[in-house]
């Protein structure tokens, strides 16, 4: 009896120990900050404004979006390394809205994806996210410039969930009005979008003037006005209380602590550069 | 007389006892079994609703391709043979009654689109053409939320068919008419194949240089 004890036991939890496990190839701790800079290639004012600006869209709207750099993925497809941290590891979103928001960049990979939560998919299709890197983040990162290019890029994609939202950031800055730095192949890849982006950003310039900030425009476009309130927090987070200061960043990571529960399909959109 | 009282009442006490145990014995029974039943059901609806997924996003990819092929077709008409084999596995697809068909047609089509994007390499005019970007973006997307849903399915079926090989598990599962699932794991050939072409046409590049 005494002996057979042990071998029962080890009956029981053997099969348990020789279980495969289920994919648990990616391995990072859990973000603390929206913007997670582990490869160190976003400079301190990108990361400041950055992690502010989600921050107000977190609290806005609840999309939980996180800007992860890392260096490699190693030897992970980025595009499966992205949704195995967002959907399996992080759960960014909300459970009931799956709005998370994953932008992953591998410096040394020369890659990068983006990849919405299932709530977020309808108007961040992969048609747009593919372009956006192509048109917007890729020139910079050819020329050097990743910093910049992850702010804007981002920033692009912020805006587009604040007005599918129907909510206006205060932290969100004008974004500089001149395109990109072409590379070589920018110009030659894209200039047909090329033309249509500075007709509007000319549209936007005599429309609006400086004061304004033709960000005030995008709800318009993308028929946010329609939906205004039907989607923000319940209201205890007031609206103009972010006024430009991103300083208090101390390690509150508002609402991520239980991580959130979203959903992620694998969608999304990235490349290489 | 109070001997033969007390006596009837401990007999009484003891039957009590006794089915109060046969009671909670078979309702303690009852519960294992609906649960045990319930578990088979529940495992085949979680595998059911996996490859629900994995059905949707399929087609959702099968809906690209025809757009896609029109596009390529446009730059590179001697493919002749590429376009043939995709528009046979998509019909294999839609043609495929049960799980274990359209996993292998869809297996096959992945193969033949992964060469179908190579050729952007052999052709660089594809590379400047907005609609092929665009169609390639919604197709690398769409292969990685196939390739989830997979990783899904699979997980849901080992689920499934761990319990159907499992000492009661069988029985139940017998009983409730649960069958063990297939894996999705056909992919992976496709998966390799991609290098394989990568290779043939990477190294041809510098050698023109």
């Amino acid at each position: 009896m005494r002996r057979a004890l042990p071998i029962l036991i080890g009956a029981m939890v053997l099969p348990v120990m020789l279980a495969p496990p289920a994919c648990a190839q990616v391995k990072l701790p859990k973000p603390s900050h929206y913007v997670e800079d582990h490869a160190n290639v976003v400079n301190a004012d990108h990361e400041r404004a950055l992690n502010g600006i989600l921050q107000e869209l977190e609290q806005k709207t609840g999309a939980q979006y996180i800007v992860l750099t890392v260096e490699t993925t190693g030897g992970v497809p980025i595009a499966q390394f992205s949704v195995e941290l967002a959907h399996d590891q992080w759960k960014l979103g909300q459970k009931d809205k799956d709005n998370g928001m994953l932008f992953v960049l591998a410096s040394a990979d020369r890659k990068y994806w983006f990849t919405p939560g299932y709530g977020l998919e309808g108007f961040l299709s992969d048609q747009y996210l593919g372009r956006l890197g192509r048109d917007v983040l890729v020139p910079y990162l050819k020329a050097g410039q990743t910093s910049r290019g992850i702010y804007e890029a981002n920033l692009q994609v912020v805006q587009r969930i604040a007005a599918d939202a129907g909510v206006t950031l205060s932290g969100m800055p004008d974004l500089p009005r001149a395109p990109p730095p072409r590379g070589p192949a920018w110009g030659r890849r894209t200039g047909l979008p090329c033309c249509s982006l500075l007709f509007f950003l000319l549209f936007f310039v005599m429309l609006g003037g400086r004061g304004m900030g033709w960000w005030f425009f995008l709800p318009m476009m993308f028929g946010g006005f329609g939906r205004h309130g039907g989607y923000g927090r319940s209201g205890s987070y007031g609206g103009g209380s972010f006024g430009g200061s991103f300083g208090g960043f101390g390690g509150s990571f508002g609402g991520f602590g239980g991580g959130g529960g979203g959903g992620f399909s694998g969608g999304g959109a990235g490349g290489g550069w | 007389m109070k001997r033969s009282g007390s006596a009837g009442s401990l007999i009484a006490l003891l039957v009590l006892g006794i089915l109060g145990l046969v009671l909670f014995l078979g309702l303690a029974l009852f519960g294992w079994y609906r649960s045990s039943y319930n578990k088979a059901v529940r495992l085949e609806q979680g595998v059911q609703e996996a490859w629900a997924n994995v059905d949707a996003q399929l087609q959702r990819r099968l809906n690209l391709v025809p757009n896609l092929v029109e596009t390529v077709k446009g730059y590179a008409k001697q493919e002749k043979e590429l376009f043939e084999n995709i528009a046979r596995s998509r019909e294999r697809y839609f043609q495929a009654g049960n799980v274990a068909g359209k996993i292998e047609a869809s297996s096959q089509l992945s193969g033949f689109l992964s060469r179908l994007l190579v050729l952007r390499e052999q052709y660089p005019e594809l590379k400047a053409n907005q609609n092929f970007l665009s169609l390639q973006d919604q197709l690398e997307g769409t292969e990685n939320r196939i390739s989830v849903a997979r990783t899904r399915y699979n997980e849901a079926a080992r689920l499934l068919n761990t319990y159907a090989r499992e000492l009661f598990g069988s029985w139940f599962c017998k009983k409730a008419g649960v069958e063990s699932k297939p894996y999705f794991e056909a992919t992976e050939q496709a998966q390799t194949e991609v290098p394989q072409v990568d290779f043939s046409t990477e190294p041809a590049e510098p050698a023109t240089r």
